[in-house]
């Protein structure tokens, strides 16, 4: 395990990374070193399945420190995010009250003990830095977005029965975004920015490499051949790298050696996950099972 | 508080670069970076070692872009800015808003169906660029940064120098101006159009004065009033679910002006509700989106050189292809996806019934609105209209304001 003050060595920071078998570009090792430098997000974007969530869990642990994931949805508001109240205890605490004839004030309803801290909360509350994940912030409303431009500019929360909480240490924060919404201005001026594009042939050989050991490196190298002969077709939904690494598990799983064309068809689903793009990539499927027989 | 890298002291000739790097960015390409994000800047670049012309790229790169549009200007602005001492100069960018004229803005326009499926696009050879004169940008895909080029930190860059030529497919240049007037009738179809679509309701819950959800906070609140009995109940509700729109316009030469009407249509539409995208087709495609938005209401409206996505030949199926692929994650079930074109198009059907069979798929809803679908006795005999109509909601006309304004309530009836 890694400590924080690694991060002021790219290198270092990259073997940490592998080490959690994350083989981080030279771009993404900077802008995750200017995190805690600048004190500023990291607004993440890319393809589906690039490994964007997986930065920032990899990055915990290269730390040594929690990871706290807000995941977003349509609706997700200030309460499923910050904090909400136990409203049942508070009703069963008034009418104990009640019956024994003692009186409440709001200090003691609206007291710690039944305060129900949310992600972002705890992750402001945290006496050593934590890496505080905001998944899919696009599937957010425009509402919370907006709610969420005070927590990044102030790293304080108010909560009107306590009053003000500030940040004892500054969360080191990655937003991750699909881009199936714009998101404001505000918020991306607020945030250092990467695009994490999908990685080179070589690149996902060494993530293969990294994540399963005991992959024969010939059946490696055709994972991945194939894998990005796939993404140059029209698909509706390209393999991301998660689909690539799914296949070359189900592949070992099935203990084969190389991708024949048996291979091929008892795999497919680990890497296609739409009919039509099976059609269409049945050809070009076929010229990958032929090269693989002949080499 | 976790330590962070010490800044290094930046020479005062590499901060005063980097400060007016941060400004040609601003000025020339319109990117939102101001004092807070040069001062951010020098910082970064006080972390990473500067003798490394990469590390100092991708430094500046995460602290000044906000999107992957922005990142192929940044990096081409970057190597000019810290190319070694006496490397020649890549071409020049152009800067952020140089006008585009709406095609048939400065020509008759063509509403009569041109030779319908063949010949028509088919570009003019490239020509020369005249001595002095200004060669046009080659639209491309934004290319996110990739990490994958090994570029040596002193080759003088991996200077991705931007493929120029004359693009025969190009605007004539100019102004689209719209009328403060006309501007005002648009922005009652719009508001129109988005009042009519009906989406549901929203699964985020807000305080109604009535509703189907007891709002145990609220009433809990009240409790405190009644010695712990919960007598003044409060309630949660679901509001209407706001559309989003997809806006998909036909550029090519056939559209005449009535692309120029449509195209200030998508203005009013964006000044109406942030839920807008909007692209434009020829023979490829370009997102308009941030320069609608940058637009300024009652002034002309002017956009850059689109290339090969405005006033040339019509490749419907090929684009909206691109579009269904590349940007899936903007179409859900919320979005309405309006197709302003006049169908005459030189593409191969299936390819366009592909693309619509996807969006149909992904949307809320999928409307074609078509100038020509306005005259008398129209029918929809146009192979791309025929390849469409078992895919799409609705077939519209557009042909002027008014047709506009029933939009909303012709939509509304299909609800």
């Amino acid at each position: 395990m890694t400590s924080a003050a690694d991060l002021t060595d790219p290198a270092a920071l990259q073997a940490a990374f592998r080490v959690q078998g994350y083989v981080a570009g030279d771009a993404l090792a900077t802008a995750l070193r200017l995190v805690p430098a600048l004190q500023k997000p990291l607004l993440l974007e890319g393809p589906a399945g690039v490994g964007k969530t997986e930065a920032a869990k990899t990055l915990a642990l290269a730390l040594g420190t929690r990871l706290i994931r807000l995941q977003c949805y349509e609706g997700l508001d200030a309460q499923a995010a910050l904090y909400e109240w136990n409203y049942a205890r508070q009703l069963l605490y008034l009418r104990s009250a009640e019956i024994s004839g003692g009186r409440v004030d709001d200090d003691e309803l609206y007291g710690e003990r039944f305060l129900m801290a949310r992600p972002l909360l705890q992750a402001i509350q945290q006496d050593v830095a934590p890496v505080l994940l905001i998944d899919e912030i696009d599937r957010a409303d425009d509402a919370f977005e907006a709610f969420l431009l005070e927590l990044l500019a102030e790293w304080q929360i108010t909560v009107p029965e306590l009053g003000t909480i500030t940040a004892r240490t500054r969360p080191h924060t990655i937003l991750t975004s699909n881009r199936s919404r714009e998101l404001s201005d505000a918020l991306r001026r607020r945030c250092l920015y990467h695009w994490v594009e999908y990685p080179t042939a070589r690149q996902e050989l060494e993530i293969v490499q990294a994540r399963l050991p005991g992959i024969d490196a010939a059946l490696a190298r055709q994972v991945t051949d194939a894998v990005h002969a796939l993404r140059a077709l029209p698909l509706g939904k390209p393999p991301g790298v998660a689909e690539t690494l799914d296949w070359a598990a189900a592949l070992l799983a099935l203990h084969r050696d190389h991708l024949d064309a048996a291979s091929i068809e008892a795999t497919l689903g680990a890497v296609l996950k739409l009919r039509e793009d099976q059609v269409l990539a049945a050809p070009t499927l076929r010229g990958v099972a032929g090269r693989a027989e002949a080499g | 508080m976790t330590p962070h890298p010490p800044e290094t002291l930046l020479p005062a000739e590499l901060s005063a670069k980097i400060t007016a790097f941060v400004i040609r960015l601003r000025v020339r390409h319109g990117f939102l970076v101001g004092p807070g994000e040069a001062g951010d800047a020098l910082r970064a670049a006080g972390v990473v070692d500067v003798l490394s012309k990469r590390q100092l790229r991708d430094a500046l790169r995460a602290v000044l872009i906000a999107c992957p549009e922005q990142a192929r200007i940044f990096d081409h602005e970057f190597n000019t800015f810290f190319r070694a001492e006496g490397s020649p100069a890549p071409p020049e960018l152009p800067p952020l808003l140089p006008e585009t004229e709406a095609p048939g803005a400065e020509q008759d326009t063509e509403t009569t169906p041109k030779k319908q499926q063949e010949g028509e696009g088919q570009a003019p050879a490239p020509a020369a660029p005249q001595p002095g004169e200004q060669p046009e940008l080659t639209p491309v895909q934004a290319q996110p940064q990739s990490e994958s080029k090994d570029d040596p930190d002193d080759s003088g860059g991996d200077v991705q120098t931007i493929q120029t030529r004359l693009s025969p497919n190009a605007g004539a240049g100019g102004e689209v101006r719209a009328e403060e007037g006309e501007l005002r009738e648009l922005l009652r179809a719009a508001t129109a159009l988005i009042r009519a679509v009906e989406l549901g309701r929203s699964r985020r819950l807000r305080p109604l004065v009535r509703g189907p959800k007891l709002d145990a906070r609220r009433t809990l609140r009240a409790a405190a009033r009644t010695a712990g009995d919960p007598a003044l109940l409060r309630w949660l509700g679901r509001q209407r679910r706001s559309p989003r729109f997809l806006l998909v316009l036909d550029g090519s030469r056939s559209m005449g002006r009535d692309a120029a009407l449509l195209l200030r249509f998508a203005q009013a539409l964006s000044l109406r509700t942030r839920r807008v995208e909007v692209y434009a087709f020829s023979t490829g495609l370009r997102r308009l989106t941030p320069y609608l938005r940058q637009a300024l209401p009652g002034q002309a409206l002017t956009l850059p050189d689109l290339g090969e996505a405005w006033g040339g030949g019509t490749r419907i199926g090929e684009n909206l292809l691109h579009l269904t692929r590349h940007e899936r994650e903007r179409v859900n079930r919320d979005t309405l996806v309006l197709i302003l074109s006049d169908g005459l198009d030189t593409g191969e059907p299936e390819v366009l019934e592909r693309a619509l069979r996807d969006l149909k798929a992904r949307a809320g809803r999928v409307v074609w609105l078509s100038p020509l679908a306005a005259l008398p006795g129209y029918q929809p005999v146009q192979r791309a209209i025929r390849a469409a109509l078992p895919h799409i909601d609705a077939l519209l006309p557009a042909g002027d304001i008014d047709d506009l304004h029933r939009l909303g309530r012709r939509i509304g009836q299909r609800n």
